[in-house]
């Protein structure tokens, strides 16, 4: 369970996140929000790049704050990025495999791990490509294959299902859902795709202008009068 | 433990596993990916012995000699290519580098008698630490400022060592000898004339090139190739930056060092006038158009550095030209090579070899037109 207590950060005279507090804690949570709303600032708090002014951020019970990022990688955070990260000179299995060398080794073998995470993410069969040589669904599937191995405890996904036809996103979306159950890691997901966040969130935050503006079911919160009017525009 | 996805588009609904073990499944490709870098490693050790003997047959006492420091400094030159193209940094420091491992090489070998390897660890070893200390600003700074901030530092390194010159088996603790009295670097025992030598040097460079593409391909490679891509992103996957950057940098360091000690071996005296700052630009610019991501761009750049100026000379041109030739090669690499000859080769080599190995179409692919 992510809870946030009182989070402010600032930059210079600009309040990104102002005083936000919320409990987010569904297997997979939406995060939206129109630009500038804050969320890839929230992400960044929670992975470390960022560091609070003020405030408590607990997930499951440990505080990270006090946690350097590679710390709260070998702690179990994962993050994938707007703009994904694949190396184009290696293969799919070694950019999977780089994160497995710096988190502590888990029961399983390494390669076992490697294996079924690319098994689970449709990258089996383009183990071997280098990065130069795969498709954008492949690289975005990389990118959340980066996320699932050793024991991952939090995933935090911004956009991965960016640029992704119809067919692909339904393959996200259902590795999405299995996630808490091959891995066992909570999911926050940020996305512009309405869609994708009301068919895998259970709970979704909207922030706007850094502030919270609602948190519920995301059935709910997408009916809200004050979501309508500050992100989708009705 | 193994979750498929179904590709129906219905959700949570685990569908059964066509493969019971994911592992057992990607064996065979993880095998076949194996057996091809091995190959690659193979290929490496076959050129450089090729090259040994040919260069020992066909070369005479002027050409053996040009070859051993041509390929002297691609040792240095492995180290520049590990920078740029493991971490995308630019550093114009290496020659600087050479120079810290000769003198350190040099000393040891005067004052002390040692064995010539452990004087050609020693240089290394103090050429790595140099290098990490250069590669501290690259924790702060990138590209053109990192590459300035390098350069700044060879140019200290060309003050000091005109100043203070290089060992030659004189008294007081830099070992400069006063006059007469000047003494050659005693070469190991097996390696003394210049042919042996050649393949003396060729052996380090083999380790050399052995040692980078181990790391390359081991966990250094891979948290290398995560910064490259982004610094955020590297530590994001739980790559210390600090650590594996200042390793790179000590890694290049060792290589610059290794290349000093040889060089001085090979010359048995070294000359402050040699190491300008200038040739640690020049050492870059070849190692970008050698290659700076196949080790076959490292020994092209070392043949560039000192081959290419010694044939113009044989040729009667003037040696200036050298230097208009490599702002053409340079301006060749940017435009249309960005992975340099060696690139362009090897991916001439791929085509030609999938062309010649290619199967024939099947009797019954060529009856369905």
């Amino acid at each position: 369970m992510i809870r946030l207590d009182s989070v402010t950060v600032q930059f210079g005279g600009l309040k990104a996140i102002d005083e936000l507090s919320a409990e987010l804690d569904a297997p997979v949570c939406g995060l939206i929000g129109p630009n500038g709303a804050g969320k890839t600032t929230l992400v960044n708090v929670l992975s470390g790049l960022v560091v609070p002014r003020s405030g408590r951020v607990e997930v499951d019970g440990s505080n990270l704050l006090p946690l350097a990022p590679v710390q709260r990688v070998r702690w179990g955070l994962r993050r994938s990025f707007q703009t994904e990260q694949v190396v184009e000179d290696l293969t799919v299995w070694d950019n999977v495999r780089a994160v497995l060398d710096h988190v502590p080794a888990g029961e399983r073998a390494i390669a076992q791990d490697v294996a079924e995470v690319l098994h689970y993410t449709h990258l089996a069969d383009v183990a071997t490509r280098l990065g130069s040589e795969i498709d954008l669904f492949h690289r975005r599937m990389v990118e959340l294959a980066k996320a699932l191995v050793d024991r991952p405890r939090l995933l935090l996904l911004d956009e991965p299902g960016a640029g992704l036809d119809e067919r692909e996103s339904a393959l996200l979306r259902e590795a999405l859902l299995g996630v808490q159950q091959f891995r066992g890691a909570q999911v926050l997901l940020i996305d512009h795709d309405v869609d994708l966040i009301a068919a895998t969130c259970r709970q979704t935050l909207v922030m706007d202008f850094g502030r919270r503006l609602a948190l519920g079911p995301t059935a709910e919160v997408l009916a809200d009068a004050d979501v309508r009017r500050a992100y989708l525009g009705a | 433990m193994s979750t498929s996805l179904s590709t129906s588009g219905r959700t949570n609904v685990p569908a059964p596993d066509p493969a019971p073990d994911p592992m057992q499944a990607l064996a065979p490709a993880l095998r076949q990916h194996a057996r091809q870098q091995w190959r690659g490693l193979w290929a490496m050790g076959a050129v450089l012995l090729l090259l040994s003997v040919a260069l020992l047959l066909l070369s005479n006492s002027y050409w053996l000699k040009t070859f051993t420091s041509a390929l002297t400094l691609s040792v240095a030159v492995a180290g520049t290519a590990l920078l740029y193209g493991q971490l995308g940094l630019v550093s114009l420091c290496q020659y600087a580098l050479v120079a810290v491992g000769g003198w350190v090489a040099l000393r040891l070998s005067h004052g002390f008698g040692l064995p010539f390897e452990l004087c050609v660890l020693a240089g290394g070893l103090c050429a790595s630490a140099a290098g990490m200390v250069a590669g501290l600003p690259a924790l702060r700074l990138k590209g053109l400022y990192l590459a300035l901030v390098t350069l700044m530092m060879a140019g200290g390194y060309q003050v000091l060592v005109s100043a203070v010159g290089f060992p030659d088996g004189g008294a007081g603790w830099l070992g400069k000898a006063q006059g007469t009295g000047r003494l050659m670097m005693a070469r190991p025992a097996w390696a003394e004339s210049d042919a042996a030598y050649l393949a003396y040097v060729v052996a380090w460079l083999a380790l050399i090139l052995v040692l980078i593409e181990w790391h390359r391909r081991s966990r250094a490679g891979r948290s290398w190739a995560l910064i490259r891509r982004g610094e955020a992103a590297a530590t994001s996957a739980g790559v210390h930056v600090l650590l594996y950057q200042s390793w790179a940098f000590g890694l290049a360091g060792f290589c610059a060092g290794v290349a000093g000690a040889l060089l001085a071996g090979g010359v048995g005296q070294l000359d402050g006038r040699a190491f300008a700052a200038s040739e640690s630009v020049l050492m870059f610019a070849l190692t970008v158009v050698g290659g700076a991501y196949h080790w076959l761009g490292t020994l092209l750049a070392g043949l560039l550095l000192r081959a290419v100026p010694a044939l113009l000379t044989e040729w009667g041109v003037n040696g200036f030209l050298a230097q208009v030739f490599f702002g053409a090669a340079l301006l060749h690499a940017l435009i249309t090579a960005p992975r340099g000859i060696a690139g362009q080769w090897v991916d001439g080599l791929t085509r030609l070899f999938a062309h010649l190995f290619a199967r024939p179409p099947g009797p019954s692919r060529e009856r369905r037109s």
